[in-house]
């Protein structure tokens, strides 16, 4: 019996919290399409997360993309030519590379490097009183701090990995001609018969979703924090797991959509 | 009542603040304006640094001018010399409350009993 109720607390608990999540992202979404949001102040802070979020881990983000992504091309590429699968090049490199591995490998790389920054900040701004300070002159957290941070996530996971999908698809370029001998106008048409832009649509959806998601679950869990020191790296990394269970989810919830 | 300046952010942007978010002021006018209230109190060097770089005189009229930047300000200080405990006595604060008289309506200061010789005949 102990053990049925110890399940029982801990689903509601679970529920209790994913229920709240969802409303405090609700409560987000909407203040970012309302106008008051936008003031002189927030403005400043979304150009700033901008910077720090997609500018900053570029050479990161470029050095990953080459080195693993151009790995990754020529072992498909020469699995496909083994298998003598060489016709699903295109379909290989538009449904897999682009559409699903750029969107992850991107999002992991900007929650290692951003996610926990932001989970951070937020809870030491909190154990520091400095969120109390924000509210007291009136400053609204959610438009102040939370709302850029979230719009700075969906624009650079959709920009950082589109450039990752570039930089994958000039290595293909690079390999296909190495493996296959295979000329720039062949790849290019390979390559456009094989788009399918309700994918790249998909794509693009998925980026804005895990850009909302990897920004507000850490931003939620460190406004959790107490104001006690210690309680930093306790949200921090509940805050962390959340984020990958999240992201987990939504790459799931994707994969469904794709093959339905 | 703690109400700390934003360590994340310079002295300027955390005077600027209250007007870019409550007045949705342009930037660089909330600047200028910044940096000519520091200038009043002499202090225009610490424009561009955090809290933590901050002595305790300085991080005093870092937030005594946001807390100005309201409009209408009614300005509560509590105890003062829980923020810069080697004061001898108030006259740099009263100094520094003189130099901005125009930017608030009134100004308050809390502190205990105990505390009456470091405010003289005030």
């Amino acid at each position: 019996m102990a053990f049925w109720e110890s399940v029982g607390r801990r689903v509601i608990r679970m529920l209790t919290a994913f229920t709240a999540t969802i409303h405090f992202a609700g409560k987000v979404f909407l203040r970012i399409f309302q106008r008051k949001t936008y003031s002189s102040a927030m403005r400043e802070v979304l150009v700033n997360q901008i910077y720090f979020t997609s500018v900053e881990i570029l050479p990161a983000l470029l050095l990953v993309a080459i080195v693993f992504g151009s790995l990754l091309i020529g072992i498909v590429f020469t699995l496909l030519k083994d298998f003598g699968l060489t016709g699903f090049i295109g379909h290989v490199l538009m449904g897999l590379i682009v559409t699903e591995l750029s969107p992850l490998l991107t999002v992991l790389l900007i929650t290692l490097r951003s996610g926990s920054a932001i989970n951070t900040e937020m809870a030491v701004m909190k154990v520091s009183r400095e969120i109390s300070a924000l509210e007291t002159f009136r400053i609204d957290v959610i438009d102040y701090l939370v709302a850029p941070r979230i719009i700075s996530g969906m624009i650079s996971i959709a920009l950082l990995s589109s450039l990752f999908s570039i930089v994958l698809l000039a290595s293909g370029l690079l390999f296909s001609w190495l493996i296959f001998e295979m000329s720039l106008d062949v790849y290019t048409t390979i390559l456009l018969n094989s788009t399918n832009f309700s994918d790249i649509f998909i794509a693009l959806v998925k980026c804005a979703v895990y850009g909302f998601f990897i920004t507000l679950i850490p931003i939620r869990f460190g406004l959790r924090a107490s104001h006690e020191l210690t309680s930093v790296p306790i949200v921090v990394s509940q805050g962390m797991v959340n984020v990958f269970a999240a992201i987990l989810i939504i790459e799931v919830l994707s994969l469904l959509t794709k093959l339905l | 009542m703690d109400v700390p300046l934003i360590s994340n952010q310079d002295v300027y942007r955390n005077i600027t603040l209250i007007k870019e978010y409550h007045e949705n002021m342009p930037r660089g006018q909330a600047q200028r304006l910044a940096v000519e209230y520091l200038e009043r109190l002499g202090l225009n060097d610490i424009a561009h640094r955090r809290n933590p770089a901050l002595n305790p005189e300085e991080r005093f009229c870092g937030m005594l001018l946001r807390a100005a930047m309201v409009k209408d300000a009614r300005i509560l200080i509590d105890r003062p010399f829980r923020i810069i405990p080697h004061l001898k006595d108030i006259q740099f604060i009263m100094t520094a409350l003189k130099k901005i008289d125009d930017l608030y309506v009134s100004c308050h200061i809390y502190e205990y009993q105990w505390m009456k010789e470091k405010y003289g005949d005030l």
